[in-house]
């Protein structure tokens, strides 16, 4: 019993100094992103020209969040959280750093999506994201089995019982508020507004629950219930529905009527990040139009990076076409930044809607 | 009733079987057990009395034969219908259960009333001597009040036969005496027909009425102790109940009931046949001769008895009231147990002494050789 | 230092890495815990002492129903485990020998050389619409389209069973096992029946390992997450999906420790009553 327990005890010790010794022997960049985001390709090409080692985590905005507010933000080099995400938790919980925006090679970056980017991610004058990858998410559809699917709303309509998967989290109750009519956006600095509209969307949802298959959390769940024809429409990224797409014809995304949501995936530093230079590098990089274009292929979403597009597959082009006339491209809508607060009120109409029978 | 209605057994089996496998386990086996009787069955480890005594339980069922309780076949009859109760090998006693709740559980199963069941677990208890015993748990008792319990919740029952496997056998030495004397009088009192089965010849002979010799699955013998002591009918019956002198041999001579016997080393001893062994000239034969049968002669007044012998003593196995020489016969190297008398003549024999020993024709028991068939 | 003194000084050296591992490993961050669950978020990074945190859990249904809700079903799968297990053991403890007897526990093992994940996933693969079990039906014909098996409380309760039945059949196997043959030769030796036997002498003698198998199954569905969520869909409400949640998608530590002291309270009480019913020991359980 002593003789585990001291071998357990020295175990630990060991673990903790390897944890503590380790970041200073090679170079590393420990960078906490979206799957997709970095592949392997990327990686073997940084590592080589830099000889910076790449351990990449593959996360989400919300897991994004927990694991650098756990930290008090370490444990990571770079993250990749959606620009609209990125203030309010900075302004709760402290984990990010700001950018040196003069270390970044802004003339390989679209001026326009650097711009919005940093006005949307600024906190008391300070920008804390530069833009990468970018898309938007609306609807997957089965056209064969539910060609008559448009909008959001659209998804609770009749003869769809069982049919249809969508997430529980805020972009749905954003995407229904536009389909229903309403401009959350404009209501996010009027939380009484914002309320009233989160409570139409309530009833809405809880009055679809007969339609939801299941509400998909993972987005591999998504295409699977779409693949197997399950579910006969979604709501979903953009790149999900065309790498169905790809597969079958029958599928692919739609821009809502109302308008897909746009997103920006965005750089941003934890604010005890322990290879700043490594991630400059890493951010100056993957905005390189040929490896832009390479990451492009990879996540199914266009990235900020100048000229990225000529390196991109035309069958992407030609979805992207497809799903995007020039006037639903205009009739994105971009996230703003969350103001804090607005989260919980949101989290609250979730689980309702989650719980009602 | 069936035709015998004038029976007066309490439990009859007729040429039970039972066989596992290749293994004949309990062979042909026939009894009958008269009412309020003591009847035990001994044997070696492994002879099959667990196996028998289970089919008499209904825990096993014959492969031939049958079993009747009281005049009626149980064949058909499940365990828990049984007239018949069992005292297991390790007792058995429920320890989840106080003592009270062992006794009342057998009555509670008969649907015997409350106040009813009350009175006679204390009836009981008072009679196996435990009378404040009831609140106890099961191991708060000592060997020998478990055992009584186990006893009592059966007999409470009032049993047309109680079965007793080995009961005995875990308790220590001076327990067991004292429980063997307990056994035979709570058997007296209750008038219940016990079934008592046991290795131990001196349990099977102190308590029992009738006592069956059991070996490799057949009833050897069945008869009163003192039968079996005096009057061994088999070879194996004379070598497993009591002690004995054996010999090997073969028949030089029959004169009537006597008979003339060489035995291998090169004795000659003067015997008695069991009438129904129909000995012949020339027959290879065992002889028994026990311990306490032979005479230490007195060297001024000899008997006459036919079997006389000289020997040195080797030994002096002193064992109170079994103590017993260990005499060697010089012309042939062979040895011989004696009993040694218990009026305290010739008490000053020592190690290297010679004596004269003698033993009556009538104690020098003749079988013929062979395992396998006696009857034959 | 007189002896016992001593004794007990060194009582102490020995049981200090146990207390250790209590302190650091279970006790702190409970305590912790306690301490978040105890403030409310003001402002940004501002935070005062108070109770809402509890108070919310009584006061929004929501949260009270799941909890409710989740500990209903836990029972429930408790039960149903014990139903199933109890007979399995049985045959595994009494009517088996030898080698088919390990043969047999081994099989109850088998399920649990993959992980949970898997497993889960196994039994989807089985109850979805496009799955096995439907295919089959339809094969046969006792349907004439895809039957959807997933997404609601029975697929639940039977990933729940499933999961728990080792933990169950474990205790029962041992205890039964410790049950001496000749105790239920004796039930029947005395009049009893099969009920009887069942009921006055196995089942008490197997108390205690259906005491602690509730016990552990218990507390495994009530804490389970990845089942309920993965089989149960949208409408699984399982309450640790509500810690997860305000933990990790609300970054709302301080709703989620409450609940998660709650969870701790609450189970324990009911793991409490659940002894008190059954007259046992705590002690008694686990020994
Ligand atoms: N269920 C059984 N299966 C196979 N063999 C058995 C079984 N029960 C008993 N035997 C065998 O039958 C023989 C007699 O056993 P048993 O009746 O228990 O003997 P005893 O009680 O006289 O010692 C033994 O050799 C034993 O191995
Ligand atoms: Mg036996």
């Amino acid at each position: 019993m002593r003789r585990s327990f001291k071998k357990l005890f020295i175990a630990m010790l060991a673990v903790a100094l390897v944890a503590v010794v380790s970041p200073v022997e090679a170079e590393t960049l420990r960078l906490l992103t979206w799957g997709g985001y970095a592949p392997k390709e990327v990686i073997e090409q940084f590592e080589k020209e830099t000889g910076i080692e790449v351990k990449m985590t593959k996360s989400n905005n919300e897991d994004m969040i927990s694991k650098l507010k756990a930290t008090g933000g370490s444990g990571f080099d770079l993250a990749q959280p959606s620009q609209d995400r990125i203030t309010s938790a900075q302004a709760d919980f402290d984990i990010y750093k700001p950018i040196d925006l003069s270390k970044i090679d802004a003339s390989q970056i679209i001026p326009s999506m650097l711009a919005a980017t940093k006005k949307n991610t600024s906190l008391d004058g300070k920008v804390y994201g530069v833009p990468h990858v970018w898309g938007t998410s609306g609807l997957v559809v089965n056209r064969k089995m539910a060609g008559q699917i448009k909008d959001y709303v659209d998804l609770c309509g009749p003869g769809l019982t069982g049919k249809v998967t969508y997430r529980l989290k805020r972009p749905t109750l954003i995407g229904f508020a536009f389909s229903m009519g309403e401009d959350p956006f404009a209501a996010y600095s009027d939380k009484a507004k914002y309320e009233m509209i989160l409570d139409k969307v309530e009833k809405k949802l809880i009055d679809c629950k007969p339609n939801v298959k299941a509400y998909w959390s993972g987005g591999d769940a998504m295409l699977n219930l779409m693949r197997s024809g399950e579910a006969v429409a979604a709501m979903a990224w953009d790149a999900g529905g065309w790498k169905l797409n790809k597969d079958m014809a029958d599928i692919t995304f739609v821009a809502p009527k109302s308008g897909a949501l746009g997103w920006i995936d965005t750089f941003a530093l934890p604010r005890k990040t322990k290879a700043e230079e490594a991630a400059y590098k890493w951010i100056n990089f993957v905005m390189r139009p040929e490896i832009a274009g390479k990451i492009t292929s990879s996540a199914g979403n266009f990235t900020a990076a100048k000229g990225g597009d000529q390196y991109v597959a035309d069958k992407l082009k030609a979805q992207f076409q497809e799903s995007f006339p020039p006037a639903d491209v205009d009739n994105i809508k971009w996230y703003p930044p969350v103001p804090p607060g607005l989260e919980e009120i949101e989290g609250k109409v979730l689980d309702r809607v989650k719980a009602a029978q | 009733m069936p035709e015998n209605s004038n029976v007066t057994f309490d439990l009859e089996c007729r040429q039970v079987t039972k066989s596992f496998g290749d293994f004949t386990a309990v062979d042909q086996v026939s009894f009958q057990i008269p009412t309020g009787s003591f009847f035990s069955i001994l044997g070696p480890s492994g002879c099959g009395k667990t196996t028998l005594l289970r089919m008499l339980a209904g825990f096993q069922h014959p492969d031939k034969g049958e079993i009747l309780i009281k005049g009626k076949s149980v064949l058909g009859t499940p365990p828990n219908r049984r007239p018949v109760n069992m005292v297991f090998q390790h007792l058995a006693l429920f320890p989840t259960m106080s003592v009270t709740g062992n006794i009342a559980y057998g009555l509670k199963r008969r649907n015997v009333k409350r106040e009813e069941i009350r009175t006679r677990v204390a009836d009981v208890l008072k009679r196996v001597d435990l009378p404040d015993a009831g609140d106890k748990r099961i191991d708060q008792l000592s060997g020998g009040q478990k055992q009584r319990i186990a006893i009592a919740r059966c007999l409470v029952l009032k049993p047309d036969v109680l079965l007793l496997d080995e009961p005995l056998g875990a308790l220590d030495l001076k327990l067991r005496e004292q429980m063997k004397v307990e056994l035979k009088l709570l058997q007296e009192t209750f008038g219940t027909t016990f079934i008592y089965i046991t290795h131990d010849q001196s349990e099977a002979l102190v308590m029992s009425d009738q006592v069956a010799v059991m070996n490799q699955g057949r009833f050897e013998q069945v008869g009163t102790p003192q039968e079996l002591y005096y009057h061994p009918e088999t070879s194996f019956v004379a070598g497993f109940v009591g002690d004995s002198n054996r010999w090997e041999g073969h028949i030089d001579a029959i004169e009537g009931e006597r008979i003339q016997i060489k035995t291998v080393e090169g004795e000659s001893f003067v015997g008695r046949s069991i009438v129904k062994h129909q000995l012949k000239k020339g027959d290879s034969v065992e002889v028994y001769v026990r311990p306490e049968s032979v005479n230490i002669e007195n060297p001024k007044n000899r008997s006459d008895l036919p079997n006389q012998c000289r020997g040195e003593v080797i030994s002096v196995l002193f064992d109170g009231a079994r103590s017993q020489f260990l005499i060697r016969l010089p012309q042939t190297e062979g040895e011989i147990s004696v009993a040694m008398p218990q009026t305290g003549e010739h008490a000053q024999l020592r190690k290297g002494d010679s004596i004269n020993i003698a033993w009556a024709a009538d104690q020098c028991l003749c079988f013929r050789r062979s395992s396998g068939n006696h009857d034959g | 230092m007189d002896k016992s003194s001593y004794t007990r000084f060194s009582l102490w050296i020995l049981l200090l890495p146990f207390v250790l591992w209590l302190l650091l490993l279970i006790l702190l961050p409970h305590v912790d815990m306690v301490s978040i669950s105890l403030r409310e978020r003001v402002s940004a990074r501002n935070y005062t002492f108070s109770f809402k945190n509890y108070t919310e859990f009584f006061i929004e249904p929501l949260y009270w129903r799941t909890f409710v809700r989740t500990a209903w079903m836990s029972v429930l799968a408790t039960l149903i485990t014990l139903l199933i297990a109890f007979p399995v053991s049985y045959y595994i403890a009494k009517m088996m020998r030898g080698r088919l007897k390990a043969l047999l526990f081994i099989l109850c093992l088998i399920p649990f050389w993959v992980s949970e994940l898997v497993r889960t996933y196994g039994w989807m693969i089985l109850l979805r619409e496009t799955g096995l079990l439907s295919t089959f039906l339809q094969w046969i014909g006792l349907s004439d389209q895809p039957v959807e098996m997933l997404y609601n409380d029975v697929a639940i309760m039977i990933g729940l069973v499933y999961t728990s039945m080792l933990f169950m059949v474990v205790p029962l196997v041992t205890t039964l096992d410790s049950l001496d043959d000749s105790l239920i030769e004796a039930g029947y030796d005395l009049g009893g029946s099969n009920w009887n036997v069942l009921t006055e002498i196995i089942i008490p003698h197997a108390m205690p390992g259906i005491v602690s198998g509730c016990i552990v199954v218990f507390m495994l569905s009530l804490g389970n997450y990845l089942t309920p969520i993965l089989l149960g869909g949208k409408d699984s409400l399982w309450f640790t999906e509500q810690i997860f949640t305000q933990f990790i998608t609300r970054f709302n530590w301080e709703q989620g420790s409450a609940f998660g002291i709650l969870l701790l309270i609450l189970s324990s009480l009911i793991v409490w009553a659940g002894l008190k019913l059954s007259r046992q020991s705590f002690t008694n359980v686990m020994s």
